[in-house]
């Protein structure tokens, strides 16, 4: 029993650390959460991808060298040995092809080094939910809605944390309920 | 196995602590990140319009800035060219105003080779005085500035103005006589004036975008997204890719079409051969709208600017004369499909596939093109020739059918080659060489008639070999890296005489700076008020949305102190604190009326940019076009009304094809092309300070054919030795990734100041805009 309390323990562990921890070489401290571990982790992991909120992430794996979409597929895909890959945000008709070309937005990072030391400092990814005018109202979405007009990419499925997920994916338009806020002011004539 | 349930209780505690280890940890990530207490809302941050710093496309973007920092950045939503979207360097553009090794202080450099800081005044009066002395000893041609197609129209103004109209001499060239000096004769010798006809309108009307050498997807992706989205929305759209290599342009061709290095020439030929052979001229466009010209085709008399003399002064002067469509059909005969074939290594197939598009007048074509057409040294030939095609078959001045030469700087258009920062030129498509043209500059400029020297200044390259031999005596660099980005750059590379003063402005150390006798901080981007004007001549202002760290200055500021102190304040007699639109408005009148004409300050604030001509405070889609162009008359069709001197018409010119100046041997048995990545702007000095951009590009390296790898005996990862008659540099190898260069030839971006490949590169150039050819020399191959 001694023994399989502590295969638990160091079990729990070592996926605490492979979470923290790319098993690619190339990337050292990219992190790409798994099935499991994106409900928890995915939005923390992918702000780190960020150089400030709405940059597009870095890839977090390697070049495998093969279209994006073989698994970042509608419904995701967990691919083993790398993590889950989420479906993307962006919508088909918008953003100019926007889900043509991934790698125009999204690059892969090749080496930890810095060319030079930088003191640039991003506006902090928004982890916080969306506010409902009453309590049975819909939230307004904290985000604009431009390159995230797929709202199921983040807010169903296995990539979706909990704060944010939705308990109604049948419903598919999505705006019909949920604003996107634009400004913080309020109507003046 | 033995276990008690105290044990149990200990395992089962532990994997609790390990979950909680993880899932704490996480969520304190998640707070850290999230920072609840201190999280600044999207829509709290002061947004402000910027245009893009980078390519020539003018993306839009909104600046989001908190505390005098700049802290995001979005794609403009109400920006017509890129419509909310943006490619990886807009996206990370704070970035490059953040690197801890900011200039920002004047720097002068000592005697032991150190820099100490010096003041403004200090460093202005010292700059003032080495114009001065080198102007009373060794006259005007002893003085330059170079510039950049980076610079913002007020940096270009201020530059001209002071440097024709104050010191009287005409030695101010840009980077961009690097980029696009190729595009600019071609629609001079063409239209007798710069810049497209079309727009970006036209990749949403066109049936066939064909580019020419132009690595759309990676050089000015956010048009490339609109070419796709065109597809996308229409699918008998066709993209047609011509290159040298296979790029990620080529992975969305509909056909991809491989040419030997420098048979462009040859292949438009064989185009033209194929449309005039079958009937597929429109002759009721040709006859109304087209006069034919031939130029001096002889090889010996025209060179290549980097052998025997010409290497150290490269003037030639091509001579029109008249020609006809009669004797255009003798000269094509010499280029028959097979022939093409031969020197092209294209297959008839896709020759005759090509002239069949071109000649379809049901369908609408666009070419498109930028470094592989205008770094060429028959650069203007080659911009000729894709007009040509478009003049012989009707197509152009119309949506969806037009030449349309796509630039590579932010303003190289609206600084360059509209305010006219070039050795020939003044604002507004006027010349130096015209008296009648330098009369109206320096009216508008209140100086005294015979200001303006009428003879050109030296262009770009003949000006650094100038510097080298000790002619010129005072440089002022400014918003560029001359030397990393200076084609065979070890003839400029030996410390400067000590009678010479090289004065730099710029936001990084680089290793022009590193040469310099005085580094000067200048602001950037945002961090000042500026205007760009982008390829589809579309003028774009902003404002100052942050300050600029230190004592960084914005360069045109720079050149106004010098100039006072120079005692020519009243090339400036605007107030210090309100300078830049009225300095506009001056600017502005160059361009009124000469069917130039740029928006009103007021106008360009509130607007996201106009395409000019703009008249009545209305734009500009399509030149020359009846209905779009309020210069046109007509009912319909179209006026090329600026062409006086062709009787309004357009220029169709014959010109041969020409070997490339330096060809693979036995001894250097590889093509070398150079050129720019995605990741990274020009020469790296600024995107390679964005982490997120350096860490997926961090280094230069050579693009090889699988075949020619084996065959070496080296693999993907491995490092190499590439050698030139001039250079050599070890670089990693790449196979089969981004860029698949065929057998034969290799490919290097330029961006790594760690690894210079214009070390090695050739310094021949077009006979015509004198703009030098990074795309073609011999290299070998060696293991390391």
């Amino acid at each position: 029993m001694r023994w399989l309390g502590l295969f638990l323990c160091l079990g729990v562990l070592g996926v605490a650390a492979s979470c923290g921890k790319q098993t690619d070489g190339d990337v050292p401290d990219m992190a790409v959460p798994n099935r499991g571990e994106a409900l928890k982790g995915s939005a923390a992991t992918r702000a780190k991808r960020r150089a400030f909120d709405g940059a597009p992430p870095v890839i977090a794996h390697k070049d495998f060298r093969m279209a994006c979409t073989n698994c970042h597929k509608p419904k995701g895909m967990e691919v083993p040995g790398v993590g889950f890959a989420p479906n993307m945000p962006h919508g088909e008709t918008t953003g100019l092809s926007a889900v043509a070309r991934c790698v125009q937005c999204h690059v892969f990072k090749t080496t930890d080094k810095k060319f030079r030391q930088s003191s640039f400092a991003g506006l902090k990814q928004d982890l916080r939910t969306g506010k409902r005018h009453h309590p049975l109202a819909p939230p307004v979405m904290p985000h604009a809605l431009f390159m995230r007009e797929n709202c199921q990419a983040c807010h169903t499925g296995p990539a979706a944390r909990e704060e944010i997920r939705c308990d109604h994916p049948e419903r598919t338009r999505c705006t019909q309920c949920h604003l996107a806020r634009r400004t913080t002011t309020e109507f003046t004539r | 196995m033995t276990a008690d349930r105290r044990d149990f209780l200990k395992g089962i505690g532990a994997t609790a602590l390990g979950v909680c280890a993880f899932s704490c940890g996480d969520k304190q990530e998640a707070e850290r990140i999230a920072g609840a207490a201190q999280q600044i809302d999207p829509s709290d941050l002061t947004w402000g319009k910027a245009p893009c710093r980078f390519c020539g496309t003018g993306c839009g973007v909104e600046v989001g800035v908190k505390d005098g920092r700049a802290i995001a950045v979005r794609g403009d939503e109400k920006s017509p060219v890129n419509r909310g979207l943006l490619c990886v360097k807009g996206y990370h553009l704070p970035g490059f105003l953040y690197g801890k090794d900011r200039l920002t202080h004047p720097l002068r450099r000592q005697s032991d080779g150190s820099f100490k800081k010096i003041s403004w005044d200090e460093a202005l009066d010292l700059v003032a005085q080495k114009y001065k002395e080198a102007l009373a000893a060794h006259g005007p041609e002893s003085v330059s500035i170079y510039g950049s197609g980076q610079w913002s129209v007020f940096d270009g103004y201020a530059a001209l103005k002071w440097i024709k109209g104050g010191m009287r001499s005409n030695n101010i060239e840009p980077n961009a006589r690097l980029c696009m000096a190729s595009a600019v004769m071609g629609f001079v010798t063409q239209f007798q004036s710069d810049e497209p006809m079309g727009c970006y309108d036209d990749f949403e009307a066109a049936d066939d975008i064909v580019l020419w050498g132009h690595n759309a997807a990676e050089m000015h992706p956010v048009l490339f997204s609109r070419m796709l989205e065109s597809k996308r929305k229409r699918p008998g759209v066709r993209i047609i890719d011509l290159g040298t290599r296979r790029t990620p342009t080529t992975d969305y061709a509909d056909m991809y079409v491989e040419f030997r290095p420098g048979s462009d020439l040859a292949l438009a030929n064989g185009i033209l051969h194929l449309i005039v052979k079958n009937g597929w001229v429109d002759e009721a466009f040709v006859k109304e709208n087209v006069v034919f010209r031939r130029g001096i085709e002889d090889l010996k008399t025209i060179g290549y600017g980097c052998y025997g003399k010409n290497a150290e002064r490269y003037g030639f002067k091509d001579k029109a004369k008249p020609s006809s469509f009669a004797e255009l059909k003798t000269f094509l005969d010499d280029y028959t499909p097979e022939k093409v074939s031969r020197i092209s290594g294209v297959p008839v197939a896709q020759i005759e596939a090509l002239g069949k598009l071109y000649g379809d007048r049901s369908r609408g074509t666009v070419s498109t093109w930028c470094m592989g057409v205008n770094q060429h040294s028959r650069g203007t030939w080659m911009n000729n020739l894709i007009t040509d095609l478009h003049l012989i078959t009707g197509k152009i001045s119309k949506p969806g059918s037009n030449p349309f030469s796509i630039t590579g700087q932010p303003s190289a258009c609206g600084t360059v080659r509209e305010v006219g920062t070039l050795a020939n030129r003044l604002p507004a498509d006027m010349v130096v060489m015209k008296k009648k043209h330098r009369d109206i500059a320096e009216e508008i400029w209140g100086v005294k008639p015979g200001t303006i020297p009428k003879k050109p200044g030296y262009h770009a390259m003949d000006l650094f070999r100038a510097w080298s031999r000790g002619d010129v005596k005072v440089m002022w660099v400014q918003t560029t890296n001359p030397w990393m980005t200076i084609p065979h750059l070890s003839r400029i590379e030996e410390r400067h005489g000590d009678d010479q003063f090289l004065v730099v402005s710029d936001m990084y150390p680089t290793p022009t700076t590193d040469r310099a006798d005085l580094i000067l901080p200048a602001a950037a981007w945002i961090e000042r008020e500026g205007v760009f004007g982008n390829t589809e001549r579309r003028t774009q202002q902003w404002d100052r949305l942050v300050d600029p760290p230190g004592e960084a200055k914005e360069d045109a500021w720079q050149f106004i102190q010098v100039a006072k102190r120079m005692g020519m304040d009243h090339l400036f007699p605007w107030p210090d604190d309100n300078w830049h639109e009225p300095m506009w408005e001056e600017y502005r009148k160059f361009t009124l009326g000469r069917a130039k004409d740029v928006a009103s300050y007021k106008q360009l604030r509130e607007t996201r940019g106009l395409r000019w001509p703009v008249i009545d405070g209305k734009e500009t889609r399509y030149r020359y076009a009846a209905g779009h162009d309020p210069y046109v008359k007509k009912a319909k069709g179209v006026h090329f009304y600026k062409a006086k001197g062709y009787g309004e018409k357009a220029a169709f010119w014959l010109r041969p094809y020409h070997p490339p100046a330096e060809e693979p041997d036995n001894e250097y048995p590889f093509w070398l092309c150079t050129g720019r990545v995605l990741e990274h702007w020009h020469s790296g000095s600024m995107t390679r300070r964005v982490k997120e951009l350096h860490q997926a590009v961090p280094e230069a390296y050579v693009e090889l054919n699988r075949a020619d790898a084996t065959e070496l005996g080296v693999k993907d990862g491995d490092t190499v030795r590439v050698a030139s008659r001039r250079g050599s540099l070890e670089l990693t190898v790449h196979v089969d990734r981004r860029g698949r260069p065929p057998r034969g030839s290799v490919f290097v971006p330029f961006f790594d100041e760690g690894r210079r490949i214009n070390l090695l590169t050739l310094d021949a150039m077009c006979n015509i805009s004198k703009e030098p050819d990074y795309k073609k020399c011999a290299v070998r191959i060696e293991r390391v």
